[in-house]
Formats: structure tokens, sequence, C-alpha cells
């Protein structure tokens, strides 16, 4: 069971009491008056069967108090999370804090900082080290890369969930699009592995048959639910952080009902994915302080509703391994993790969604190391004030280098971190003047040439995988959904000599 | 009389005020003051935004607020200009749509609005559009250029199908291609065969009239 890090003290707090009660009110006038719409008939009647009203002309649905807080406490507020190999499980709730990796459309060239397709060499890679990596605790959907290169975009998922599977015994994410959910859920299922998979608003207010289909199906594999409310505040909800958290709790609060409807006490995370809108690009504005103001708000009223919380995401506007990204990712992650978000994105992303590279991964997990060290807090007891250690060393001349409880304590107090550069002026100029960039790069060179994941997959599993595979590929080119372009490119990868790599 | 309802128009664009420029255009009708000179102050005021936005003096929702009150005085006039028999000179028309499985609008309408205001004849096919739907469209209104946005990776693919399906149909040479939306960048413009990635709404203005060497 991987611990994660528990934090031994309050959370950080910035609503008060009356502004809970507040935004919770208006939440439920918004599911209640303004209502959310739906585009799926099942859903529709599933609703209107308990007690919704429903009106069919716009597929609006708008909620009763009394089911939507019936639905808030069927959630159950603490669980457990299945992994390939159950020395990965992880009980997620309370004050336990994940964290996990996050995923960009392209990897990124570290001499030019220019995008680049990943090969499906790098994106095996890139789960290995993921796999190493000791405090990322889950590889999540579309990490690394959204896809690699040949592999045709509805086969991108299928193929990434293999690839995770293979590359990694933590629990493991896969997402919906075009139905391949359904075979997300085989591959899960050959291995005993569980999934988490998202259902997605698509702000304002309105749920797309993808998402409620993909809840349905999820929902009754009996794997867990990540509700998302994904709004980017200006553009897609009220430019307003109070305002953005109604509509945002009002999305996920009717995926939860919905959620619960079909099988009470199904497992559900609450995700804050919502970003200010960058008024410049029309972007979210990635690595903006906003986000920490609105995750820290989102975290406290969803402690009150009791179901775990997902967030703290640590995009960075950044294209470069630099000081920006450094910032972006540290304060967004750090606020989510004072706050309490049970399990934080952060490992590998640069420039939003947009950038993934490894060794920025590795940088970063160093980062987390140092806020779980953070959440641990500070013991205070008879051995940690050392009264009669203060005693014995006394003034100067005595001093503590050499004590037991020195030896003992200063790696329980400190976090020393791999890959930053800590050495002195003379040590750093001879050693090549290297910083953390360097160092993990070093560290990526390393992992690969030592890390095995354990287990890997048996023989059986693996046949399974390639048959789950191959069922997909021809489900979609059966569906008209990979052109022969596509397919050529593609038949020429899974000939290759390469293939599957792992 | 008229210029003080153009200036107010102006005004009432430059100041976001959607119902100001609608009741400002129905005036302008009812004081029969010529169609196209309203359009062409309402189009001048559009590019005093854009031009803003261009210089980083104006933001987004100051764009997406001109570009509303525009769009609420547009059809009164167009509408006038069509009953007096006049036309507007046109720059060229544009097919303009988000692609299949894609419901993204909020940047595709901002560049319609903005198209519309620079003198092109836009047809704006809406959200979530099929490729055979593109095409259908390219042929019906001879289109000079096809505008396709995708805000999603998973859906910027359906750009290049679109592309193919012109060449398929042997109309790819005598349209020029453009697109935009979240999940572009210049290097997948380039991949799949287009004409032009302008990231921004002003810039995709820019953008159509090279495209047409009306620069």
């Amino acid at each position: 069971m991987l611990k994660g890090f528990t934090r031994i003290f309050k959370p950080l707090e910035i609503l008060t009491e009356e502004q809970i009660a507040a935004i919770h009110k208006g939440t439920l006038s918004v599911l209640k008056r303004t209502g959310l719409r739906f585009e799926s008939e099942r859903a529709l009647k599933l609703f209107k069967n308990n007690g919704c009203q429903v009106d069919y002309s716009n597929k609006r649905v708008r909620f009763p108090e009394g089911l939507v807080e019936e639905c808030l406490r069927m959630c159950p507020s603490s669980y457990h999370v299945g992994a390939r190999n159950p020395e990965n499980d992880m009980i997620w709730g309370g004050n336990t804090t994940y964290f996990q990796a996050l995923s960009g459309t392209k990897s990124i060239n570290l001499d030019t900082w220019e995008p680049k397709t990943p090969t499906r060499k790098e994106y095996y890679d890139a789960i290995t080290i993921l796999d190493a990596l000791e405090n990322n605790h889950i590889v999540p959907w579309y990490t690394p890369w959204f896809g690699f290169k040949n592999v045709p975009p509805v086969m991108a998922m299928p193929e990434g969930l293999a690839a995770r599977l293979r590359n990694s015994s933590k629990f493991i994410c896969a997402n919906y699009s075009m139905g391949c959910e359904q075979f997300n859920i085989k591959m899960a299922k050959a291995v005993g592995a569980e999934l988490r998979t998202s259902m997605a608003a698509a702000p304002p207010l309105t749920f797309y048959s993808d998402a409620v289909e993909s809840a349905y199906r999820i929902v009754n594999a009996g794997f867990i639910l990540l509700l998302v409310s994904g709004s980017v505040y200006g553009g897609t909800s009220p430019s307003t952080i109070a305002g953005s958290l109604i509509t945002g709790n009002a999305e996920i609060i009717a995926g939860l009902t919905l959620a619960q409807l079909i099988k009470p006490g199904t497992r559900v995370i609450a995700q804050d994915f919502s970003f200010p809108q960058n008024m410049r690009s029309g972007s979210p504005a990635f690595g903006d302080i906003a986000i920490s103001l609105h995750q820290t708000a989102f975290n406290q009223i969803w402690r009150k509703y009791g179901v775990p919380t997902d967030g703290g995401v640590s995009y960075p506007s950044s294209k470069k391994i630099d000081y920006q990204a450094a910032y972006e990712k540290t304060i967004n992650s750090f606020a989510g993790a004072l706050s309490g978000t049970n399990t934080i994105w952060i490992q590998g992303s640069l420039y939003g969604e947009l950038a993934f590279h490894p060794v920025q991964a590795i940088i970063d997990d160093d980062l987390v190391g140092m806020i779980g060290r953070f959440l641990r807090g500070i013991e205070v007891n008879d051995e940690t004030m050392a009264l009669d250690l203060i005693d014995e060393v006394g003034p100067i001349p005595g001093h503590y280098l050499g004590k037991a409880h020195t030896r003992k304590w200063w790696k329980k107090e400190q976090y020393e971190p791999k890959y930053a550069d800590r050495l002195t002026y003379p040590e750093w100029l001879k050693a090549g003047k290297k910083d953390c960039i360097d160092n993990a790069k070093k560290e990526y060179e390393r992992i690969l040439s030592t890390h095995k994941v354990a287990p890997p997959l048996t023989d059986k599993q693996e046949s399974e995988i390639e048959n789950i595979l191959q069922e997909a590929r021809e489900y979609y080119k059966k569906k008209g959904l990979i052109s022969s372009e596509e397919w050529k490119n593609y038949k020429k990868d899974l000939k290759s000599s390469n293939y599957p790599y792992s | 009389m008229d210029n003080e309802i153009l200036k107010n128009l102006r005004k009432a664009i430059l100041e976001y005020d959607i119902s100001g420029s609608a009741s400002l255009a129905k005036k302008a009708v009812e004081e029969k003051i010529d169609p196209l000179k309203v359009l062409n102050e309402m189009t001048k005021a559009i590019r005093e935004v854009g031009d803003g936005f261009g210089r980083g003096e104006l933001w987004l929702p100051d764009l997406v607020g001109a570009a509303d009150a525009m769009s609420a005085a547009t059809p009164i006039i167009e509408e006038e200009i069509k009953r007096r028999g006049s036309e507007r000179e046109s720059l060229g028309t544009i097919i303009l749509g988000t692609v299949f499985g894609d419901i993204h609008s909020i940047g595709k309408t901002m560049v319609a609005t903005l198209l519309t205001a620079e003198g092109f004849k836009v047809v704006d096919l809406g959200v979530d559009i099929k490729a055979e739907k593109f095409v259908e469209a390219v042929k019906k209104y001879n289109a000079n250029i096809l505008a396709m946005s995708a805000l999603m990776t998973m859906t910027a693919p359906e750009q290049r199908k679109v592309i193919k399906f012109l060449e398929d149909e042997g109309l790819r040479k005598g349209i020029k291609i453009m697109i935009g939306g979240g999940a572009i960048t210049d290097e997948f413009a380039k991949d799949i065969g287009a004409d032009g990635y302008d990231p921004t709404a002003p810039g995709a203005v820019k953008l159509a009239r090279k495209l047409i060497g009306k620069e």
C-alpha cells in the first residue's frame, strides 16, 4: 500500500463558514433554478424517475435539494483504490495526499525548447521514468502524452493505456473518447487493476452523451469516477472565483447524482480542473494564482460534502524548464497540498497541456518530496524537544553534530533533494557547473538503464492486452474512424521490430 | 442627425452596448441612412477594437463585447442592404465552422464577426460539422476560403480529414484553407496541408486577407 503524504495539521482554509454556506446555497439554487443540460435520453429518464424536473424539449434537468443532499451522502468519503501491483494500492480521502503525473500533447527538445511529437519508444520510456519516481503515485490518462507518432488519434487512448499497464504497476487511469472506455475496462480487468475515468462536464452546465455513456460503463464496471468541472472562468463560467465555484460545483454534483443513481455508493472524486481565462490568447491561464485560491476554497467546500478531491493542477505557462515553470508549479501544488487536495497533478508538464518531458517529471518529484515533508509537519514530544541533549551540549564549545540524536533525526526533519544543486561554489565549479536539469538528465539515463517494472505483465496478460488492442483497431477501422493513410502508417508501426516496446 | 446616429452607433460598439447598437441600427434604417455607410462605420469601430487588442491595450472580453454589439446591429443593416437591392462589396466568401466532434464556438464566432466586419461574406456553419458538410458548403457558395476551428487535440485531426475530402473531390486547388483553435500549432497546420494558421482572431483576419492576396 502506498502511504502518500499525511497532513498532520489543519488544512489551509480561506472561506468563512458563512461564505461556504452562501456558496452551497448558490449551488443548490443553480441546480434547482437553472438546471443542467444532459444530452442523454437514459440519463434524463433516470433523473425524471428520481424526482428531478426534466424538460425533454431542451434536455434540461432541475434537481430538487433533497435528492442532491441524499446523493452527496451516498458518496464514500474515503476508499481503497487498486493498482495492478497491490503494493501500489492507495486509500483516497481524509488527510492524505497523493501525487500524479501530468501530460502534454507534445514532447520538447531540451536544447531548443521546441515541441516535437514523441515516438513509441519515448512514450514507453517516459512511463518507465514515472514508474520509477518515488513520489509519483498515479500514472493517469493522456500521460505522458496524448499519443505518439503513427498512432491514429482514436487509438491514442487504448494504446496509451496498454503502454501504462506494460511499463508501470502503479495505479493507472484511462479516459473516454469515441467509446474507447469499453476497451479500457477490458484491459484493466485483464490485468486485475482498477481504473479511474472522468465524467467531464462541458461548461457551462452541460453534459454531452459521450461523458454520460462513459459514466454508465465505468460505474457499472465498479470503477472510480472522477467528476470534472473544467471551466475557464471568464469564458465558460463567471469570471469571479465565487461564481465559478458555484457553476463548477453544480456540474460536479449533477454528475455525482447520476453516478449514485446508477449505483449507490459509487466511489467518486471531485476534480477542480478550472482555470482563469488568459484574456489575451483565450487559453486557460495556466500557472495563475487564482488557481490556488479556487482550489483552496474548492477543497474547503468538498471537505464539508465528505467527498475526496483532485486538483492542485500544476500546469505552468512556461515552455522551458526554468524559473517560471518552477514558481508556477510550486505555488499551485503547494496551495493544493496545504488546503487538502487528495490527488495532485504535477510531474512532467510544461506549457499547460501542450508539453510534457520526463526530465521535468524527475525535477518535479523532488518538489513533491519537499511538499510531502511539509505535510508531515512538526513532531513535538520529549525526544524532539531534546531538553536533556540541550543541557548536555550546553554553550560553545558544545555542538550537536556528533550526537546520536542528530543522526537519528536530521533526515526525518529535512528533505534531502535528489536532483537540486546544493554543492559549495568550489565543488560546483569543479563538477562542471551542473544544475538540477543536468542532474535530472543523468537520472533519466540511470532509470532507463536500471529500472524494471515490478511485476511485469505475465505472458497471458500481455496476450490479452494485445488482443483487446486488436479488437479496438478493428472496431475503429470498421467505424471509419481510422483513415487509410493513418492505417498505413499505423500498420508499419505495428510491424516494426520495436513493437510494442516495453 | 445622420452623423449623430452614426457617431452613437460607433460609440455603442466601442462601449460593448448590445441593445444600444441594435436600436441605433434600427434608427439608422428608419432615418434612411445609406446602410453601406452605416456598415462602414461599424466596421471602422470593430477594427479600432481589433487594433487595440493587437496593441495589447484591450483584452478578449473587450473584443468579444464589441463583436457581440456589432453582431446585434449587423443583421438589421444587412437586411436593409438587401431590401434596397444594393450589395456590399465583398472581399470574398469564407466558409467557417468547428469540426466534427468539437462543440466549442466562442473563438470561432469571434473570428466570424471580425471577418464579417472586415468585409468578407462569412457563412458560419456552426459547431460539430462533418467533413461532407464543409465540402458541400464550399461547392454551394463557391467559397474563396475554408476556415476550420478545433479546440481539442482529439478533434484537430478532423481538419486533416476535411482537407483530404476536398482533395478527393478535386476542390483543394480552388480554395485556401485556414485553421485555428486551442489545439492547433503552426507545425500541425503545415503537416495537414493547410494554407495558414493564426492563434488570434484579429490575426485570422490578417491571414484571410493575405490568403486572397489583399493584404
